[in-house]
């Protein structure tokens, strides 16, 4: 089966001489559901915001389905309609309602006709358990209502893969449960998914693969049994005794 | 109730200094020697005093078929028909040459002062208009990456900050003004656009460099490339937050436009200028300028607010 995300030996130096990515691979199949942990400044946002060229790579290679984001040929504003991504701080337009943000890229991207586009919206905020919150403006709804709304927008371009950086690590605690349920509702839909976390819940019971970063590289990759119940790797260990 | 008691003790206090105010610039108007007279005022505003219809050229009044009086000239073709008019000073017969009055009417016409207001409003619209775009232009490239770009605006926002505007002015109708045959009109448009557009460039700059990065980076994910980012996202919340310093420079062009009365642009400064010396009531036109300008200002301010208003239904 073909991978849908390629990562061959990424390297990211920050201006300021920071090396954030040390020749991380990593290879994701479609539906494939990809968790990645590790502690703070390891690298996670740096990887995962590669993946949609927020941050470009001073070295290696990455591929979206079987695009090379690098070619000279590829339009990276068409790439990133394939690979949606949620923020941790929601970053919804204040300008615009529910409905208006999950709306303006299907609308000014892909220029497709209002009315159609408007169904789709609807329906994505019905998907999200957001249909009656449609008209509200992002400063009138709650943290975990944003997020969905976020989602929603993503979703909009119907992407094929999906990229979540911390989705919840700005949530009350009370209003994590309902994202993270859209998002395994997301999953078994068959969605790709590499989501950055510290729910480990969410890892052990949706991934398919658990990764684990430290300083810029990724040191583990496995599958959440051995993840979590028998790990090997002596930083995981430490990592793992802190945390859970 | 002792919150409201203290407020209302302090706008009686406001209200007194209000009335102390305007009773000291009526007291000195009653020291000095000088004779107030705001009806002579009137006039210069809008007056309906009669003015007279002038015959184009030599000619004979005759009664034409339809038992009107008309102006025929020498080889006996209608030039004006005077059946309109209620107050004829010609008879049948009369022999009439170039320029002489025919009838008079009583219409309102607009005087001098308020021809001076239209002009000042024509100017610092088209003025607004420009310096908006200019100006939006200017900021954009200021936060560019790409570094001619940048460089540029720099160069161009100091040049023009940095010089005082009626030197602007001077040389935009004098120099570039004599190069590329412009008029008084459109020298003094450009001169206060590119005045006003420096200052514009740097409000849109720190309005854009004010909305968080994350919005950026929101639309690129989902596809937009940078300029329709930049119209779909950005700068429609930068806008909002640049609408009351842009409401300050708006009224600061206003004013400004005063100056452009130095290149024989009649506005409302210089019909100002001229109505003094014809009214002999030199303290009475200035107030009254005075007050035209800042109904102008208000107006816009106001306008402003309302649009602020509106724009505020997503905070
Ligand atoms: N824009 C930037 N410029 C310079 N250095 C950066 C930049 N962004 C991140 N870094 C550095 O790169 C390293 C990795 O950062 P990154 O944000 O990817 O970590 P992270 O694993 O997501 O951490 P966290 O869990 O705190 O979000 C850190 O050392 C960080 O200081
Ligand atoms: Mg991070």
């Amino acid at each position: 089966m073909k991978n849908i995300i390629r990562a061959e030996k990424v390297n990211k130096i920050y201006p300021n001489g920071c090396h954030a990515l040390k020749d991380v691979s990593v290879n994701v199949d479609k539906g494939e559901v990809i968790v990645i942990v590790g502690p703070s400044g390891s690298g996670k946002s740096t990887f995962l915001r590669t993946l949609n060229q927020l941050e470009t790579i001073n070295n290696g290679a990455i591929e979206i389905d079987g695009i090379d984001m690098y070619a000279r040929s590829t339009d990276i504003n068409k790439l990133r309609q394939d690979v949606g991504m949620v923020f941790q701080g929601f970053n919804l337009f204040p300008h615009k309602t529910a409905l208006g943000n999950v709306m303006l890229a299907p609308l000014k991207v892909a220029n497709r006709a209002p009315k159609e586009v408007k169904k789709d919206a609807e329906s994505l905020l019905k998907k999200v358990g957001l249909a009656d919150r449609q008209d509200n403006y992002p400063n009138h709804l709650s943290g975990g209502q944003q997020q969905r709304v976020a989602i929603a927008r993503a979703l909009a371009m119907t992407p094929n893969i999906m990229l979540f950086d911390e989705p919840t690590s700005a949530l009350d605690p009370e209003m994590v449960g309902e994202v993270l349920d859209v998002m395994k509702d997301l999953a078994k839909e068959g969605m790709t998914m590499v989501v950055v976390t510290h729910e480990m819940g969410f890892a052990k019971e949706v991934a398919d693969r658990v990764m684990f970063m430290e300083d810029g590289e990724l040191l583990v990759s496995d599958t959440p049994n051995n993840f979590f119940d028998t790990p090997s790797n002596p930083r995981l260990q430490k990592f793992l005794s802190k945390v859970l | 109730m002792q919150l409201n008691l203290k407020s209302l003790f302090w706008n009686a206090i406001f209200v007194l200094v209000l009335i102390s105010v305007c009773w000291l610039i009526y007291a000195s108007g009653k020291r000095i020697d000088y004779n107030w007279n705001w009806e002579r005022v009137v006039p210069y505003i809008a007056t309906n005093a009669a003015s007279s219809i002038n015959a184009p050229a030599d000619g004979e009044i005759v009664l034409a078929a339809n038992n009107q009086l008309v102006l025929q000239n020498l080889s006996g073709d209608t030039i004006v028909e005077l059946g309109g008019y209620s107050s004829l000073s010609v008879y049948e017969g009369d022999l009439i040459f170039e320029g002489d009055s025919l009838a008079t009417i009583e219409e309102w016409r607009i005087g001098p002062i308020l021809q001076g207001v239209i002009t000042t409003i024509k100017i610092s619209a088209w003025s607004l208009v420009f310096a908006l775009f200019l100006g939006l232009f200017i900021g954009l490239m200021r936060i560019s990456s790409n570094p001619a770009l940048k460089k540029l605006s720099v160069v161009y926002i100091e040049l023009i900050r940095g010089t005082p505007l009626l030197v602007q002015i001077f040389i935009v109708y004098f120099f570039i003004g004599t190069v590329l045959d412009l008029e008084r009109f459109t020298a003094g448009v450009i001169a206060l656009s590119v005045f006003t557009s420096a200052y514009v460039a740097e409000i849109v700059r720190s309005g854009i460099q004010s909305i968080p990065k994350g919005q950026m980076e929101a639309a690129r994910s989902l596809g937009m490339n940078y300029p329709k980012a930049m119209i779909y996202v950005i700068l429609p919340q930068a806008f909002k937050q640049t609408l009351p310093p842009l409401a300050g420079q708006f009224i600061n062009l206003i004013k400004d436009s005063s100056l452009v009365s130095v290149i024989s642009i009649t506005d409302l400064t210089k019909a100002g200028r001229e109505v003094v010396s014809g009214s002999f009531a030199p303290f009475e036109v200035w107030f009254t300028v005075a007050a035209l300008y800042l109904i102008l200002t208000s107006g816009l301010s106001w306008a402003i607010q309302a649009l602020e208003k509106k724009l505020s239904a997503s905070d």
